[in-house]
C-alpha cells in the first residue's frame, strides 16, 4: 500500500517525526517497507509569473518567455507550449540541483539567454503528467516558494498489508490504526451535500438476482456533470499512489477507493439500457470485452454487472468497454457494493485478473462503509465536476450481517501470553480500536468488533489484538520446560551424519542441487524405455522445461556440476550429494521418495604436490570409497556383482553393489556416450 | 723417560689432530685410533711393565690423566658436531605437509547441523517428511482453505490439483500433531519449493520447521526460545525483535528480526537501509489448527516457528548472492 504522508494526516493529527511513525506502524503489524521524501527541492522552486512568451527566432520548438520572478523579470527559454501571459508557473531559479544531479544555470539555448528552468509536473516528482509547464492555481503568490505556496515537504511510505488486514489497504484505515496506536481521534471527512435532481427511484432501478454473491448494492446518481481533468491536489495523491489519472469522475472512484477502502464503480447512465442494472450470474462459456480491452471467457462463477440487456461488468473485477466514461458523459451512476469474497476470488483467478477493486474484495470489505463511500463520491463529484446529485440513493440490504459478540477472559488472556496485563488497559485498547466493550463478569469482557475488522471474529484474535496494542517487547521472556524424549534419535538420521562425515574425511565434497530436472536426463542417461528412471513426478506449472520434473536419480545433478567445475579448471574432483529421489507411483497420490547418495571422481587422484608422483583415479578408486562407505553405516556383508541392465554405466567396468538379495546401488565408470551428452570433455568419471 | 715422553708426544698429537676433525666418522677412527683396545694409549699402557716399579703409579696415574683429557676433548669435539648437526638445515620445515585429501561437508548442511545442534540441546526432538505432499497438510489443516487469499503469500508448484511440492516445513506439525498427543516437542528440517527466481530467491531452498504444544506454553516462552536460540546462533551481544505479522496458522503471529550484522544497524544496502534483518516467523499456534489434529485448545497451547537456512548461511558467512549456494563450484564449496 503505497501512502502520501501529508494526505493521512488530514484523517489524523501526527506530532512525531516520519520515521517514528514508520516504527510504530511496523511495531504493530504494519511494515513500512520504503520511506522517502518527496519534493524535498520545493523548497528551491519558486512561483514565477509568466509576462509574455514569443517564439524563439532559431528554433521551432523552442520559446522565449519572459518571467517575473517577484525579484526581477528573466528571459527563459521553455519547449513547452501550454503557457500564456498571466500564467503561474514553477521556475528553478541558477543553482539549484534538481533530481538526477542536473545543475540549473545561467546558459544560451539555441543563442538566446535562459535565466533558470520552468517546470512540468512530473520533473518536480509530483505526478506523471509531462504534457506542458505546470500551471499553478491563479490565487498564488509570485516569488513564493512552492513548497510554501503549493506542496509542503511530503513523504512517501510503502507498506506491507498482511492479509487478515484488509482494512488497512486505505488512507483511512492506516489513520484508524495510527489513531489507535497514539491516542489521536480520527477526523472523517464529511459527507453533507444538497440534493437537487430528480430522485433516482424514479430514474433507475437495481435488481439483485443473486444476493447470496452479492449481499449488499447500492447506488447514487449525479446529473448534468463536466468531465474534466481533476485538481492537481488530487491527481498528486493518486500519482503518489500508483494510480493513473484519467479524468475527474473516474478518478474520484479511484479516489474514494484508496481513501476508504470501498470499491466503486462509474457507468455512464446514458448508456445503461433500460436505465437499470442487474446483478446476477454469467452462464458458462460467455465471453465478455473489459475495459482493458481484452476478451475473457466467463463461467457461472462469475457474478455481472448486466444492465436491461447486457452484461457492463464482471462484479468487483473489472467494467466493461461498453459503459466507460467519456468525455461526453453526463449522467452518472455510482455502484457501491459488498460481494462475497469466494465469489470474487474465483472469478478473479479465473479470468486472472487482480485489480484494486478484486483485491479488496477478496478479503472482506466494511459491509457498513458501503454507503458512506458512495455519498464521498458524490459529494466529490459536486465539487469536482459541478451538475447536480439525485435525491436519495437505492440500498438493497436484505439480510444484515451482523458483527460477532466475542467473550474476551481476562485470565485466560494474561496466562497464554505470559503477560499481566489489567483488564482495565485491555479494554482501552479495545476501546481505542473502536471495539464496543462491556463488562460481562469479573473476569470477561463483552467484546463486539467493528465491521471492518472482518479479522476478528474469535477470543484468539483479540488475544492478538491486545498483545500488539499493549507491545511485544512488553511481555516478558521466559523458558518453557520441555521433557525429553524416550526415544533414541531416528537410525536414519545417525547414518548420515556418520556417512557424510566419513565421505568428507575420504575427500568427497557435498553438493546440494535442485531437486527438479529436466525430463531428457533420463536420454542422456541412456535409459531404456521401461526403465524406473522414467517414472517422472510431473510439475504442472514448473519455472522452466528443465526444471519440469522431480528428479529419479542423483546423477544428472552430479554430472552437471561436474561439468561445471571442470569448465572453471578444476580438473581433480570428488563430489557427493546425499538427497531424495522421486519415483511416480499411480497407485498412490503422493509418490516414492527415497533417500540416496552418490559420488562422483574424476581427474587424478591428488594433484600434483612436491613430494608425489600423481595417478589418474580408476575403477577401485571408487570401489575403495564404497567399502569405506558402507563399513562406516556398519554393513560388512556387502559384495559387488555384474550387471544385467546397463544404462549410464561403461557395461565392462560397472558393477552393482548388493547385500544378500537386495541391489543397493551400481558404481563403475560412466559411459562415454552419458559423458558426451553432458559435454564433458575430460578423462573417465567413475560414480557410485 | 722415554715412555713418559711418548705419551706426551701422543697426547700432543692427539689434541691437535682432534682439532682438525672434519665429521663424525673421523673422529670414530680417531677414537678408535687412540682410545680403543689396540689404540695408541691402550698399547703404551700395555708396557707398563718395562717401566722401573717405583715410577709404574706415577706413570699410570700420568696416563691416566691423558686418557681423560683426550677423551674429554673428544667429546667435547663430538658433541659440536651432533649439535651442528640436530639445529642444522638438514630439514626445511617450511615446505607444505603432506596434507591427506579432506572434503567439505556444503555449508547448508553445516548451518543446518548447528541449528539443530541449538534447538536438540533445547530439547526438541528431529523428524523428517516428504517434500511432495498433499494440499491438505500444505495449506488447509494449516488454516488455508482453498481460495483463501492468504495462499497468494506462497507461489506453490502444483503436480496436481491436491499435491503440491510444499512450500514451507509447516506441513510437518500436522503430521505430527495426528500421530500423538501432546507434548510435542519437534523441529522438522527439510527442502522447500516456491516458484520463485531472482537475486535473492531459489525455487528451492531450505527451512527448519519447530513445534511445542503442551499444557500451559506460553508466548513469553515463545520469545525466551527464539532469544536464546539468537544469541547462540549469532552472538549474545546481538540485538532482536518481535515485531507482529501475519501467518494463516498462528495468532498472535510474530517477525523476529536480528540487528543488520553487517551493518550492526545503522543501515546498508543488505538490510535495505532499515538496521534489521528478518529470519524468524514464529507464533502460538492457532486454534483453528487444533481442529485438524483433535487437541483441545482449552488444554493445550504451543508455539511455532520457523527458518530459512540460506538467509541464516548467508548473513553468517556474508555471502550476498544466494546462487552461490547452488552453483557448488569448488572453489566457492571448499572455503568452508
Amino acid at each position: 500500500m503505497k501512502l502520501s504522508l501529508n494526505w493521512l494526516k488530514e484523517y489524523v493529527d501526527i506530532n512525531i517525526t516520519p520515521q517514528e511513525l514508520a516504527h510504530i506502524l511496523t511495531m504493530a503489524g504494519l511494515e513500512v517497507e520504503a520511506l522517502e521524501k518527496i519534493g524535498d527541492i520545493h523548497d528551491k522552486i519558486i512561483v514565477a509569473k509568466v509576462l509574455s512568451v514569443r517564439k524563439h527566432p532559431k528554433a521551432d520548438r523552442l520559446s522565449l518567455c519572459d518571467v517575473d520572478t517577484g525579484f526581477s523579470t528573466v528571459q527563459v527559454v521553455c519547449g513547452a507550449t501550454n503557457m500564456k501571459a498571466g500564467d503561474l508557473v514553477p521556475m528553478a531559479l541558477p543553482g539549484t540541483e534538481l533530481r538526477g544531479g542536473i545543475q540549473i544555470k545561467e546558459s544560451k539555448l539555441r543563442g538566446e539567454f535562459s535565466g533558470g528552468m520552468l517546470m512540468a509536473e512530473d520533473e518536480l516528482g509530483l505526478t506523471d503528467n509531462h504534457a506542458g509547464l505546470m500551471i499553478l492555481p491563479s490565487e498564488l503568490e509570485v516569488g513564493r516558494t512552492l513548497s510554501d505556496a503549493i506542496n509542503p515537504l511530503d513523504w512517501f511510505y510503502e507498506i506491507n498489508i498482511t492479509p487478515n488486514r484488509p482494512d488497512c489497504a486505505s488512507v483511512i484505515g492506516i489513520a484508524r490504526e495510527v489513531a489507535a496506536l497514539t491516542g489521536q481521534k480520527l477526523k472523517l471527512p464529511d459527507v453533507q451535500y444538497r440534493e437537487e435532481g430528480v430522485p433516482i427511484s424514479e430514474v433507475a432501478r437495481v435488481d439483485v438476482v443473486d444476493p447470496e454473491g452479492c449481499p449488499r448494492y447500492a447506488a447514487g446518481m449525479i446529473q448534468d456533470v463536466s468531465i474534466l481533468p481533476s485538481p492537481f491536489w488530487m491527481r498528486y495523491r493518486l500519482f503518489v499512489s500508483g494510480v493513473r489519472s484519467i479524468n475527474n469522475i473516474v478518478d474520484i472512484s479511484n479516489y474514494v477507493l484508496l481513501e476508504t477502502g470501498q470499491p466503486l464503480h462509474t457507468f455512464d447512465y446514458n448508456q445503461l439500457e433500460e436505465h437499470r442494472i442487474v446483478v446476477a450470474r454469467a452462464e458458462q462459456g460467455d465471453k465478455f470485452f473489459t475495459l482493458d480491452g481484452q476478451e475473457r471467457t466467463l463461467n457461472s462463477e462469475h457474478l455481472m454487472i448486466c444492465d436491461g440487456k447486457k452484461p457492463v461488468g464482471i462484479a468487483g473485477i473489472m467494467g466493461g468497454l461498453n459503459s466507460e466514461i467519456t468525455d461526453n458523459s453526463s449522467n452518472i451512476l455510482i455502484e457501491s457494493a459488498y460481494f462475497n469474497p469466494v465469489t470474487i476470488r474465483r472469478g478473479a483467478k479465473s479470468v486472472g485478473i487482480s485489480s484494486e477493486a478484486s483485491y479488496r474484495f477478496e478479503r472482506g470489505i466494511d459491509i457498513e462503509g458501503v454507503t458512506y463511500a458512495l455519498k464521498r463520491a458524490l459529494s466529490l463529484s459536486l465539487e469536482l465536476a459541478g451538475g447536480k446529485i439525485n435525491r436519495g440513493l437505492i440500498d438493497l440490504y436484505p439480510k444484515k450481517i451482523e458483527p460477532p459478540v466475542i467473550d474476551l477472559r481476562v485470565d485466560k488472556t494474561n496466562n497464554f501470553l505470559g503477560a499481566e496485563i489489567p483488564k482495565s488497559e485491555m479494554t482501552s485498547w479495545l476501546k481505542a480500536l473502536s471495539m464496543d466493550v462491556t463488562e460481562k463478569d469479573l473476569n470477561t469482557l463483552k467484546v463486539i468488533p467493528p465491521t471492518y475488522r472482518v479479522d476478528i471474529a474469535r477470543e484468539i484474535d483479540l488475544v492478538e489484538e491486545i498483545a500488539r496494542m499493549h507491545g511485544y517487547d512488553c511481555i516478558p521472556e521466559t523458558f518453557p520446560a520441555i521433557r525429553p524424549s524416550d526415544k533414541a534419535d531416528m537410525p536414519s538420521l545417525v547414518l548420515h551424519d556418520r556417512a557424510c562425515d566419513i565421505l568428507a574425511g575420504a575427500g568427497f565434497s557435498e553438493i546440494i542441487t535442485f531437486s527438479f530436472i529436466s525430463p531428457e536426463s533420463a536420454n542422456l542417461l541412456q535409459a531404456g524405455e521401461n526403465c524406473p528412471l522414467r517414472q517422472f513426478v510431473k510439475l504442472i506449472n514448473p519455472l522452466t522445461t528443465e526444471q519440469s520434473v522431480m528428479r529419479t536419480s542423483l546423477l544428472p545433478g552430479l554430472l552437471s556440476i561436474v561439468k561445471e567445475n571442470i569448465s572453471h579448471g578444476e580438473q581433480n574432483l570428488k563430489l557427493f550429494e546425499w538427497g531424495e529421489v522421486f519415483f511416480r507411483e499411480d497407485s498412490n497420490e503422493l509418490p516414492n521418495e527415497r533417500v540416496m547418495v552418490a559420488g562422483v571422481i574424476t581427474g587424478n587422484y591428488t594433484s600434483k604436490k612436491w613430494h608425489n608422483e600423481t595417478r589418474p583415479v580408476d575403477f577401485y578408486d571408487i570401489k575403495g570409497a564404497v567399502e569405506v562407505l558402507l563399513e562406516s553405516i556398519g554393513l560388512s556383508n556387502f559384495t559387488f556383482e555384474r550387471r544385467i541392465s546397463g544404462e549410464s554405466y561403461d557395461k565392462n567396468i560397472s558393477c552393482n553393489i548388493c547385500c544378500g538379495e537386495t541391489i543397493l546401488g551400481t558404481m563403475g565408470k560412466i559411459a562415454k556416450e552419458v559423458l558426451d551428452g553432458y559435454e564433458i570433455k575430460t578423462g573417465a568419471l567413475f560414480c557410485f | 723417560m722415554i715412555m713418559k715422553q711418548k705419551l706426551l708426544e701422543i697426547r700432543d698429537r692427539a689434541l691437535s689432530e682432534l682439532g682438525s676433525m672434519r665429521n663424525l666418522d673421523a673422529l670414530e677412527k680417531f677414537r678408535v685410533e687412540y682410545l680403543g683396545k689396540k689404540g695408541h694409549i691402550t698399547s703404551l699402557m700395555k708396557n707398563l711393565g718395562n717401566i722401573a716399579k717405583e715410577e709404574r703409579p706415577v706413570f699410570g696415574k700420568l696416563a691416566n690423566d691423558v686418557k681423560d683429557e683426550i677423551t674429554a676433548f673428544l667429546e667435547k669435539i663430538i658433541a659440536e658436531f651432533k649439535g651442528k648437526e640436530e639445529g642444522g638445515e638438514k630439514i626445511d620445515i617450511t615446505l607444505p605437509g603432506k596434507r591427506p585429501l579432506r572434503g567439505h561437508l556444503h555449508p547448508i548442511n553445516q548451518v543446518n547441523d548447528e541449528i539443530c545442534r541449538i534447538l536438540v540441546r533445547m530439547g526438541y526432538t528431529i523428524v523428517k517428511g516428504p517434500n511432495v505432499e498433499l494440499d491438505y497438510y500444505n495449506f488447509e489443516a494449516l488454516n488455508m482453505p482453498k481460495d483463501h487469499p492468504a495462499r497468494d503469500m506462497q507461489d506453490t508448484f502444483y503436480v496436481s490439483k491436491n499435491v503440491v511440492l510444499r512450500t514451507h516445513t509447516s506441513p510437518m506439525q500436522i503430521r505430527v500433531m495426528e500421530k500423538q498427543k501432546p507434548p510435542v516437542s519437534i523441529i522438522a528440517p527439510g527442502k522447500v519449493y516456491r516458484s520463485d527466481s531472482d537475486v535473492s530467491h531459489t525455487p528451492m531452498f531450505h527451512q527448519v520447521e519447530g513445534l511445542l504444544v503442551d499444557k500451559g506454553v506460553t508466548f513469553g516462552d515463545l520469545k525466551g526460545t527464539l532469544t536464546s536460540f539468537v544469541h547462540q546462533m549469532f552472538g549474545s551481544d546481538i540485538n532482536l525483535r518481535f515485531r507482529p505479522s501475519f501467518f494463516p496458522f498462528t495468532e498472535p503471529s510474530a517477525e523476529v528480526d536480528i540487528q543488520c550484522v553487517i551493518c550492526r544497524g545503522k543501515g546498508c544496502r543488505t538490510c535495505s537501509f532499515s538496521g534489521w534483518q528478518e529470519i524468524l516467523g514464529s507464533g502460538m499456534v492457532d486454534p483453528a489448527v487444533y481442529g485438524f489434529v483433535d487437541y483441545d485448545p482449552e488444554i493445550y497451547s504451543g508455539f511455532a516457528f520457523g527458518l530459512g537456512i540460506e538467509r541464516i548461511t548467508m548473513l553468517k558467512y556474508g555471502i550476498d548472492d544466494i546462487q552461490l549456494l547452488f552453483k557448488n563450484d569448488m572453489r566457492f564449496l571448499k572455503q568452508f
